[in-house]
């Protein structure tokens, strides 16, 4: 069932037709909020009001639109302001508190892989990324989105995109790199 | 030659990305927020349709109602010197500038509303200053040129005090800006005013361009 039925249903209220979307969108939508928020739980948080507010704007969605694009800025628009909200939260913190709750091995699996599994690695370069850089990077890398498509979910001009993800690619070439030549 | 598919370590790295397995619970828990929600609540008022910030709009003038002169806060490093229609040069700071302050880091931020520069349509050329003595490169980036660090590079000045400076015409609004040294690490102009955070948290400068003449 195509995008547009689910969600014209889904506007009127029907949350079974909704969930075929949230099933469609959520991986998406995770793999996104993971990489800009560098926090399974704020990810999570992140992408379940992305959800809520989705369903809840529904009826006012303009059904000429693309829902992905739609729903990917509602997206965008969370993980911004649950960064803010974050950074807000951390001037509060003791820095100890702050470098370690972002020490790789305080991630409660102990022993962890320090940066030796390949996935790790690249998690690391890809979160080490600057956030418009990483954010960017993953819609076009990762999600494989058309610029046309990004500019819409991003608000930023198609030039200012390409040239970020140029930059991304640059940032993250010499520890790709080591990850894959060494 | 570039790959037209893109850097291929890149999409390699992007592959690894994709392999992420999906949480079944956290769509569970999802939906049973949902359900509760619409078996109660009444539709919300929620603005999805634009992409902003929420954060507060800027305690800065809009565009056109402050000038620099008038405005001594941001005369910063920024010193705008008035082209066109015989407008003379408004200084607006001295152009000593202080050491870098290595907390002050910032990165790139997302481009703020284009309407704040439209008003006024005439250009004033504006001096951006920094003193940088360990840089081997400088260069302007703001909304101006899409943050672009390639785009506006910054000239070293002769007397060796490691100063750093480029002259750029903006139009009448405002301009969030920053720094990059060495092509890698931004930083905001530590004499001007911080834009309010943006995005994820990034801290950019601003200077207002005043709409014309002031005598």
């Amino acid at each position: 069932m195509t995008d547009a039925i689910l969600q014209a249903r889904a506007a009127e209220g029907d949350v079974e037709a909704y969930s075929v979307l949230v099933r469609r969108y959520y991986s998406m939508c995770s793999r996104i909020a993971q990489r800009m928020l560098r926090d399974p739980e704020d990810a999570e948080d992140a992408v379940q009001d992305t959800f809520l507010r989705a369903f809840r704007a529904l009826p006012r969605f303009d059904h000429r639109k693309v829902f992905r694009a739609w729903l990917l800025r509602i997206l965008i628009n969370q993980c911004r302001t649950h960064a803010l909200k974050r950074r807000r939260r951390e001037r509060r913190l003791p820095r100890d508190e702050i470098a370690l709750r972002d020490t790789p091995s305080s991630d409660g699996n102990g022993a962890s892989a320090m940066g030796h599994d390949e996935r790790e690695r690249v998690v690391a370069a890809v979160e080490a990324l600057e956030p418009l850089l990483r954010e960017a990077f993953l819609l076009k890398y990762v999600e494989e989105l058309e610029y046309k498509e990004m500019a819409e979910i991003t608000g930023a001009s198609i030039s200012a995109l390409k040239m970020r993800v140029k930059r991304a690619c640059e940032a993250l070439r010499p520890r790709l790199e080591a990850i894959y030549h060494e | 030659m570039s790959d037209p598919r893109g850097d291929p370590l890149a999409r390699r790295a992007a592959e690894v990305l994709r392999r992420e397995q999906t949480d079944e619970r956290a769509i569970e828990r999802v939906m049973a927020a949902l359900r509760e929600r619409a078996n109660g609540d009444a539709p919300e008022d929620v603005d999805v349709d634009h992409v902003t910030p929420s954060v507060a709009e800027p305690a800065i003038p809009a565009a056109g109602r402050f000038s620099l002169t008038t405005w001594p806060a941001l005369a910063a490093a920024a010193v705008i010197f008035a082209i066109g229609l015989g407008v003379g040069a408004a200084f607006l700071a001295p152009r000593e500038t202080r050491a870098i302050n290595a907390d002050g880091a910032t990165r790139e931020a997302a481009p703020v509303s284009e309407a704040a520069n439209a008003a006024g349509g005439q250009s004033q050329l504006v001096e951006f200053v920094l003193v940088a003595p360990r840089a081997a490169r400088v260069s302007l980036v703001g909304e101006f040129n899409g943050w672009d660090a390639s785009a506006t590079p910054m000239r070293h000045a002769e007397r060796g005090d490691g100063t750093w400076s480029v002259s750029v015409p903006l139009g009448a609004g405002r301009h969030v800006y920053a720094f990059v040294i060495d092509n890698s690490t931004w930083v905001p102009d530590p004499q001007a005013p911080l834009a309010p955070e943006q995005w994820y948290g990034e801290r950019n400068s601003v200077v207002v361009v005043s709409g014309g003449p002031r005598s």
